[in-house]
């Protein structure tokens, strides 16, 4: 009796020791930690990526939720996003929170530079790969395996094609004089850097009358842009987040003063916003970023701009969040979580990460072709160089460099 | 007499060593440290304000400029000098010490104006510190990254010390003459003054202990965060939540303020993440009430009825 008793625990032995070699257990649920600003200076490129992200989290919920190669089946989704006000220290403690306590599956950082830089530190310090939607700061990639940029490119990049148009078409047009005013942060600063190095080559043609960088928090421009008209330049460069465009252009519009190329960031980014605050007349020949907000990309993955954009405004319809490229950010970062989460063997941070550098140059979302330089820094999704103009109550944006992708001239003001 | 005082002594010395040892075991509980860390921050930054409020009565709000101070001291030593964080540390105390020396002339001014005063020292060096031109000094505004020295955990133990510094200091006032004697300055200055109490030298005494610590926590608040802007270091917040935390447990004792940072911080955080929307109208309306019906904070419900609160 006792011999087979025995002999019967001997058999179960290999079945034992098979039972740790199994696939693990199917979580209920895959968790996606995230930060938004809901109020403070960055709550304006923040909600609208918020938004876009939880549209996707409802939108795969509704039918059974992600695919997960990892366990084979489709898993609900659970968005835990928190409020971290704009402030960086509030962040920071969110940050912690998000992946110690509630022991997120994928961690996305807040939108911009400035709130994504104290995310940085933790999600390596705690071997968390850091999704990040629009944090562009080039030292973030840095010696750095835990991060990718997943909707829009490094700070460095953005203002090559103002600077390549300006040696280009604008000195042939007779631009010679050029003023930059900037707003002291990561993503502007480093752009009014970068500008600087590709404007100050020898062969530019090209001279910097006015540099100046002003607080992100100024919010009257009157005499600085008096300033600028009396270094008398060609064109004048603002570099600023929405809050300072707004309130550039409409000072610049009541000084009753011109410039043969004005360029600035937002009213290619956050259109409608800027629509709304400054009116088609004060965008008027505006040179600016084109994003995929103004490019008509083919996506083979996830809906056209045009669709999502139905999409996004029936979803938040009242939330007073504007449509705009930023909300295009925010679902072009949950385009890539699905993807990711589609193609990753586990859930580890190392197999979720190789995952993000496996889509890189294959993925096209709404917002053109996602692809990854090696450290983790978004350099596929391009801004080229547009221009404002006025139509109907609204405005129309042409791309006028480079000019394989140019669908129309640029018009400069009159010397 | 001095028995008694002895005994209370070690009575607040106890309390202070509880306080240090919970807050350096939380970690090994609660994985979370950066709350903890803040509330470590937050603990020490009000007993830093105790030493000068509570003692002599002067309100800096500008108080967050030698906190500051302390963590651009540790900062720019780092970065330029790439001094071991721990030499750094001496550094951000020696940063606040000169800031403070620096402005001991406010000290000629009282009350409101000192207040004042003392707020606009503060914005007067976060202007520099922030100033684009002095970008390749302080990196202006776009802010310190020490991801070299980041080490949260070792980080955190030494703010624990920092806190029992700040504990210590405390305790050492409450229960040494020359706390009394800035007590009797407080109260009365003149008749301090002809009780041959040093009224100069009390305040400024105070004034350069008080800064010290708050240099101290900078320093180490920059050493665990790691990347940090201008307008992080030198957030009014600090200055307010240091001030509201004092207040409403009340100034001159070690355990007013302690409960301060545990009640008001505690709910701080617990709306702050649930439901920020509400958070501004249920803090304003704790300190109204406070305000209204213990203006001498909570500890004025024991100390009303003849108990003696640490």
């Amino acid at each position: 009796m006792l011999r087979r008793a025995l002999l019967g625990l001997v058999a179960l032995v290999p079945l034992a020791l098979a039972r740790p070699v199994l696939a693990a257990e199917a979580p209920s649920e895959i968790k996606i930690g995230h930060l938004h600003a809901g109020s403070g200076p960055y709550a304006s490129i923040s909600m609208p990526v918020y938004l876009g992200l939880k549209l996707w989290v409802d939108q795969t919920n509704a039918s059974g939720g992600a695919f997960v190669k990892a366990f084979n089946k489709k898993i609900p989704l659970k968005l835990i996003s928190y409020d971290d006000q704009s402030s960086t220290a509030t962040a920071a403690t969110l940050y912690n929170q998000l992946i110690t306590q509630d022991k997120v599956d994928l961690l996305v950082a807040d939108s911009g530079s400035v709130l994504t830089s104290v995310a940085v530190p933790i999600a390596r310090e705690h071997k968390q790969f850091l999704f990040d939607p629009t944090g562009t700061g080039a030292t973030f990639f840095q010696n750095n395996p835990y991060i990718a940029l997943l909707a829009d490119p490094v700070s460095t990049i953005w203002p090559k094609y103002i600077a390549d148009f300006l040696k280009d078409d604008g000195v042939k047009a007779g631009i010679k004089k050029v003023a930059l005013l900037y707003s002291t942060n990561d993503f502007t600063g480093t752009q009014a850097t970068a500008l600087r190095g590709f404007l100050k080559t020898p062969d530019s043609g090209l001279e910097i009358v006015y540099d100046q960088g002003v607080p992100t928090n100024t919010s009257s421009y009157t005499v600085l842009i008096n300033n600028i008209a009396a270094a008398d330049p060609d064109a004048v460069i603002a570099l600023g987040y929405t809050g300072n465009d707004i309130a550039f252009l409409r000072n610049l519009q009541d000084s009753g003063n011109k410039f043969r190329f004005l360029f600035a960031i937002y009213p290619g980014i956050e259109t409608d916003e800027l629509v709304k605050n400054v009116g088609p007349q004060g965008l008027d020949g505006v040179f600016t970023y084109v994003t995929s907000a103004a490019i008509a990309y083919k996506p083979e993955v996830g809906p056209t701009e045009a669709e999502f954009r139905k999409m996004f405004e029936k979803a938040n319809a009242g939330s007073g969040v504007a449509y705009g490229f930023n909300a295009i950010a925010g679902y072009t970062t949950a385009l890539v979580l699905q993807e990711t989460l589609a193609h990753a063997d586990s859930l580890s941070q190392a197999d979720l990460r190789k995952a993000v550098f496996g889509l890189s140059g294959k993925l096209k979302t709404l917002d053109g072709t996602f692809e990854l330089d090696e450290h983790g820094a978004q350099i596929g999704e391009i801004t080229p160089l547009g221009q404002v103009h006025p139509e109907g109550k609204g405005v129309k944006i042409t791309v006028v460099y480079p000019h394989d992708l140019a669908t129309g001239k640029p018009v400069f003001g009159k010397p | 007499m001095r028995r008694t005082v002895g005994r209370r002594g070690t009575g607040d010395l106890l309390i202070a060593l509880v306080v240090t040892a919970i807050m350096a075991a939380l970690p090994f509980g609660y994985s979370n440290e950066l709350l903890l860390f803040n509330f470590v921050t937050f603990l020490a930054l009000s007993q830093g304000l105790n030493v000068l409020y509570g003692f002599t009565g002067y309100l800096p709000f500008g108080y967050v400029g030698f906190f500051g101070a302390g963590a651009y001291g540790f900062a720019l030593t780092v970065m330029h000098l790439n001094w071991p964080p721990l030499a750094a540390m001496a550094a951000a105390g020696v940063a606040a010490l000169i800031l403070a020396a620096i402005l001991t002339p406010l000290l000629r001014l009282s009350g409101a104006y000192f207040a004042i005063a003392s707020l606009a020292a503060a914005q007067s060096v976060y202007e520099i510190v922030a100033n684009p031109a002095l970008e390749d000094v302080t990196k202006g505004p776009y802010g310190v990254s020490l991801s070299g020295v980041f080490a949260p955990m070792f980080s955190y133990q030494v703010g624990v010390a920092v806190l029992l510094f700040s504990l210590v200091v405390v305790v050492w006032l409450r229960n040494s003459r020359f706390g009394l004697a800035l007590q009797a300055i407080r109260e009365d200055t003149v008749s301090a003054a002809m009780a041959g109490v040093s009224v100069v030298r009390g305040r400024t005494i105070a004034w350069l202990l008080s800064a010290l610590i708050a240099g101290l926590v900078g320093g180490v608040y920059a050493w665990h965060i790691s990347v940090f802007y201008p307008d992080t270091a030198f957030n009014i917040q600090f200055s307010i939540f240091a001030t509201v935390f004092v207040l409403f447990g009340g100034a001159t004792t070690l355990i007013g303020p302690i409960l301060g940072v545990v009640i008001l911080y505690g709910v701080y955080n617990t709306i702050g993440i649930t439901v920020p929307q509400y958070f501004q109208l249920i803090y304003g309306v704790l300190i109204v009430a406070l305000v209204l019906f213990l203006p001498n904070g909570l500890v004025s419900l024991a100390t009303r009825r003849g108990i003696r609160v640490p």
